[in-house]
């Protein structure tokens, strides 16, 4: 063969190889393209935090007593009072309190003295700690009582300030925008649901000492909802 | 042709065929993410033995996704892998030993001039490329090893055919041969090359005009953390978990494009790892969440500390394994000025609040993603394409009046 011709048959096959080679690899990523422009990505999209316990029974309550109280924008007032959270609340006082039974990991009980509504160290460093685990929760709830010394009227104050102290706190402590939409307080005096002796487990901000159902009651029950409503 | 030769010949097309073989995995792989998703890639020094590559760790990987890999990326998407015209070259340097083997003659100058000046051009791209490596990516690539061993190898069996050579007959004939060779050497890079650029996917344009845009841009949290400040420049938010390869990568890309210069960026941390954030049911990077909230805890400095991190991700990424006490320790170490803000609940609150910026957005779950002028660069835009899709998108914002 001539030397010429040999050199660029040689040359000519190697090339071929090379092109289609690169035309095959090439063409394939095309079509693979367009197969995939068809194709959704599914990834899952950011969202807030909606824990198995949020049963469609407990959505119904939380929002009624969070519409109704101030939370869920629409609401009226910030802040429920005893006969207000009872009747939004629509159950008994037992079946508000086992409401909570799911939360024992999220929530603390914040202790006051009798008859004061001054966070002490204890309960400034355990708000301080529940209020930054928020994780992917959207609701904080603020439920506070009092023990029954006094009169009804007297007492129902009582827990509004409670609730209003744990409230300011976390208003001056935590620059957090959306503290308007995410904080809510329930003030219940020593009518409705008070806290009976099995909470003295729960995290509470005097754990030692005695824990009577007045201690217990003269409290604001604190704990992140990780429900979406 | 002496027996001598006959050996160098076959010496030069077995470092040819070396060449070819790694430059060709290598264009293999880049071209395989032209469909614009993600694949495992080869990096081995005995391709097909080793695993492939699928995490994204590899030193190829780093290679391939660096600005580097491939030239004219602002022309067309994902650029000319510069493997391709490798892949062309020694692909000729097979062809040609093939003829002069193939002709049994004795080798002259004429023709090993020519050979030396070719091998000579691998070489000189291989030496640019493995400095690059070094300096720039910061990483080697095996195949790239590979393919400069390929290069040296050609080299040195061009000069001992060229000092076994015979004198040419006369000076107009090596003229004319040295033109004819170079004529093929042209065509033989020129035709994969507008093959690769007439076959190749067009871009969607739909896909220019972002996959999305942030529901609430604003920084109600303060939570973003400025990285780069020009005046003027297009606001830019970058979405990433600190301990992520990907992150590191795409903000290396990002830098090295040169459209980091227009951008004024700012950083949202997006831990994947379920220590704090709830979105994941595994953590993908254990002791981003401490990690992330060292960040967080640095204030002025959290850009060097972002900085930092990244230059020891893998350490700290193998702390993570051990607990969130380890990284912060080591993070700690480095940066004792900012302990007394770990583990505070202002602190661990803002982290919180950086993933509720994620979430009032309604992101993807995914890292990293970033926006420009609050539209969405495609998740499938932000290695290969980076370069193509931030300039289109600049000169947008530019045209359209002034980026803010």
């Amino acid at each position: 063969m001539n030397p010429k011709l040999r050199q660029l048959v040689i040359a000519g096959v190697v090339l071929l190889v090379t092109s289609v080679l690169v035309g095959v690899w090439v063409g394939s990523a095309a079509r693979r393209l367009a197969a995939a422009e068809d194709a959704s990505s599914g990834v899952a999209l950011a969202s807030a935090a909606d824990e198995g316990y949020c049963t469609g029974e407990l959505k119904v309550i939380l929002r009624r007593v969070l519409t109704s109280c101030g939370l869920v924008p629409g609401g009226s007032t910030r802040g429920c009072q005893p006969l207000q959270a009872k009747s939004v609340a629509a159950m008994s006082g037992g079946d508000f309190n086992a409401l909570f039974a799911p939360l024992a990991e999220r929530a603390a009980i914040i202790q006051f003295d009798q008859d004061s509504a001054e966070l002490d160290l204890g309960a400034l460093t355990l708000l301080d700690e529940t209020f930054a685990d928020q994780s992917g929760a959207s609701y904080f709830l603020v439920v506070s009582r009092a023990s029954p010394e006094g009169s009804v009227g007297y007492n129902r104050d009582l827990s509004r300030r409670r609730a209003s102290a744990v409230l300011d706190h976390l208003q001056a402590s935590f620059n957090d925008p959306d503290l308007e939409q995410e904080v809510g307080l329930l003030w219940l005096g020593e009518e409705f649901a008070q806290l009976d002796p099995e909470f003295c487990s729960w995290q509470r901000s005097r754990p030692v000492g005695l824990c009577s159902s007045a201690e217990l009651n003269r409290s604001a029950f604190i704990a992140w909802i990780d429900c979406r409503l | 042709m002496s027996p001598q030769v006959r050996i160098l010949l076959w010496i030069l097309i077995v470092f040819s065929l070396l060449g070819a073989l790694f430059a060709g995995i290598s264009t293999y792989d880049f071209v395989a993410h032209l469909d614009r998703q993600v694949h495992a890639i080869t990096c081995a020094f005995v391709p097909g033995l080793a695993a492939r590559d699928a995490s994204g760790t590899s030193g190829c990987h780093a290679a391939m996704m660096s600005p580097y890999s491939s030239v004219l990326r602002t022309s067309t998407w994902g650029g000319i892998p510069i493997s391709l015209p490798g892949l062309a070259v020694f692909a000729f340097l097979l062809a040609f030993a093939l003829h002069l083997l193939l002709s049994g003659q004795p080798l002259e100058r004429a023709d090993t001039w020519f050979l030396l000046a070719a091998t000579l051009l691998p070489v000189v791209v291989s030496a640019v490329y493995f400095a690059i490596a070094v300096t720039k990516v910061g990483a080697v690539c095996k195949l790239c090893i590979g393919i400069y061993v390929a290069s040296l190898g050609v080299l040195v069996a061009a000069v001992l055919l060229h000092w076994r050579a015979v004198r040419p007959r006369g000076q107009g004939a090596t003229w004319g041969r040295f033109l004819a060779y170079a004529v093929q050497g042209v065509a033989f890079v020129l035709v994969p090359v507008l093959l690769y650029l007439a076959l190749k996917p067009a871009y969607p344009q739909a896909a220019l005009a972002g996959c999305g845009s942030l529901l609430h841009p604003e920084d109600k949290y303060d939570v973003r953390i400025a990285v780069a400040s020009r005046a003027g420049g297009i606001p830019a938010i970058e979405v990433m978990d600190p301990l992520c390869a990907a992150c590191k990568g795409f903000t290396q890309r990002l830098s090295a494009s040169g459209f980091e210069q227009q951008l004024e960026l700012e950083v949202v941390l997006f831990p994947l790892d379920k220590e704090c954030n709830w979105m994941v049911s595994e953590s993908l990077h254990p002791g981003a969440c401490a990690v992330s909230e060292t960040i967080l805890a640095a204030g002025p400095q959290a850009p060097a500390v972002l900085a930092w991190v990244f230059d020891h991700q893998e350490e700290l990424r193998r702390l993570g394994d051990l607990g969130a006490a380890a990284v912060q320790a080591r993070v700690k170490q480095e940066f004792p000025e900012i302990a007394s803000n770990l583990g505070k609940p202002a602190t661990k609150s803002r982290l919180n609040r950086s993933l509720r910026w994620v979430v009032s957005n309604s992101l993807p779950v995914l890292t990293p993603q970033l926006y420009v002028g609050g539209e969405k660069v495609c998740d499938e835009d932000t290695d290969l394409g980076l370069e193509y899709v931030l300039s289109r998108l600049l000169e947008r914002r530019g045209t359209a009046g002034g980026g803010r």
